[in-house]
């Protein structure tokens, strides 16, 4: 079953931060639009973009684009939850 | 090739995942293997050509390498062996002659290289240097991906590569994929860091004892 509600992409993306960065779910549970993320998280590096990204794909049935990954997206938790509930919505 | 358990009765053959993703789950799979040893389960853990202790450059690694490596791994481990794949595992076991295979969280050789290039990627944009995605076609000079230095012609292979035909599908989850049967888990493969599940070792033990003990005699 393939997410497709706004709240559940939301729950979505914070359950894949909370799985490929390894953080407690208490910590993610306090995550709200504004949070920074990329440049603020210390375990959102280069590396565990990738595994972020390709996750959210997996989860969310969705192909996001190379071209597509700026730094804007990762800015802040709301930042990448609008993007992954636009290429769900598509 | 690591061996565990005892000396007669079928043998689990791992199928690792494949670069990285192999690091990440070293420790989970030899957790499986000691929990399966304690269910009276033998198990062994190859290496394959290219990676972890073997000889050979992981630059002259080729996939039908991989799959004739581990298919006579499988024959010296014993006469009735039952395949476990995880990840990409599940592309280089082909050749194995086993009973059975049981795959977790199979993938496709297509999503393991854009896995590879998304990272690339990623570490190209942190360093501001250039790299086309689309320059990794052969002819030409091996590519540094994701910390291995990978033949083109590799590449090429595991583009077409897809997971052999399995009894039994094991997925988390958070993987929408059909399975038969799915678990509570983070995808430690996923992850930056090599990391340790215990909880999920010792359900995968308990599961694949039980279903070998199904698999035929």
């Amino acid at each position: 079953m393939i997410p497709d509600t706004k709240r559940q992409v939301e729950d979505t993306v914070r359950a894949v931060l909370r799985d490929v960065l390894a953080l407690d779910e208490t910590r993610v549970a306090t995550f709200d639009a504004d949070t920074p993320l990329f440049g603020a998280l210390p375990e959102l590096d280069s590396m565990a973009v990738a595994g972020v990204l390709t996750e959210l794909e997996d989860r969310l049935g969705i192909i996001i684009e190379d071209d597509e990954v700026d730094g804007e997206m990762l800015e802040s938790f709301g930042a990448l939850v609008a993007f992954a509930t636009a290429k769900t919505a598509q | 090739m690591l061996r565990f358990g005892p000396a007669s009765g079928p043998v689990v053959m791992i199928a690792a995942p494949l670069f990285e993703e192999a690091n990440r789950t070293r420790a989970l799979l030899v957790a499986i293997c000691r929990g399966l040893a304690e269910r009276g389960l033998a198990s062994a853990l190859p290496d394959l050509p290219g990676t972890g202790e073997s000889l050979i450059e992981t630059r002259d690694a080729r996939l039908a390498d991989w799959r004739e490596a581990f298919a006579a791994a499988a024959d010296v481990a014993g006469s009735r062996v039952l395949v476990l794949a995880l990840r990409g595992g599940a592309l280089i076991e082909a050749e194995a002659a086993a009973v059975a295979r049981c795959h977790i969280s199979p993938i496709d050789g297509a999503a393991l290289v854009r896995d590879l290039i998304r990272t690339r990627l990623a570490a190209a944009r942190e360093s501001g240097e250039a790299f086309d995605p689309a320059a990794i076609a052969p002819p030409g000079p091996p590519i540094a991906l994701a910390g291995n230095t990978l033949s083109r012609a590799l590449l090429a292979e595991l583009l077409a590569a897809l997971p052999t035909r399995a009894e039994r599908t094991v997925r988390l989850s958070s993987d929408p994929l059909p399975a038969d049967l799915k678990l509570n888990s983070a995808p430690l493969w996923r992850r930056a860091e090599p990391g340790q599940d215990l909880g999920f070792a010792h359900r995968i033990a308990d599961d694949i004892t039980e279903w070998a003990a199904t698999c035929g005699s």
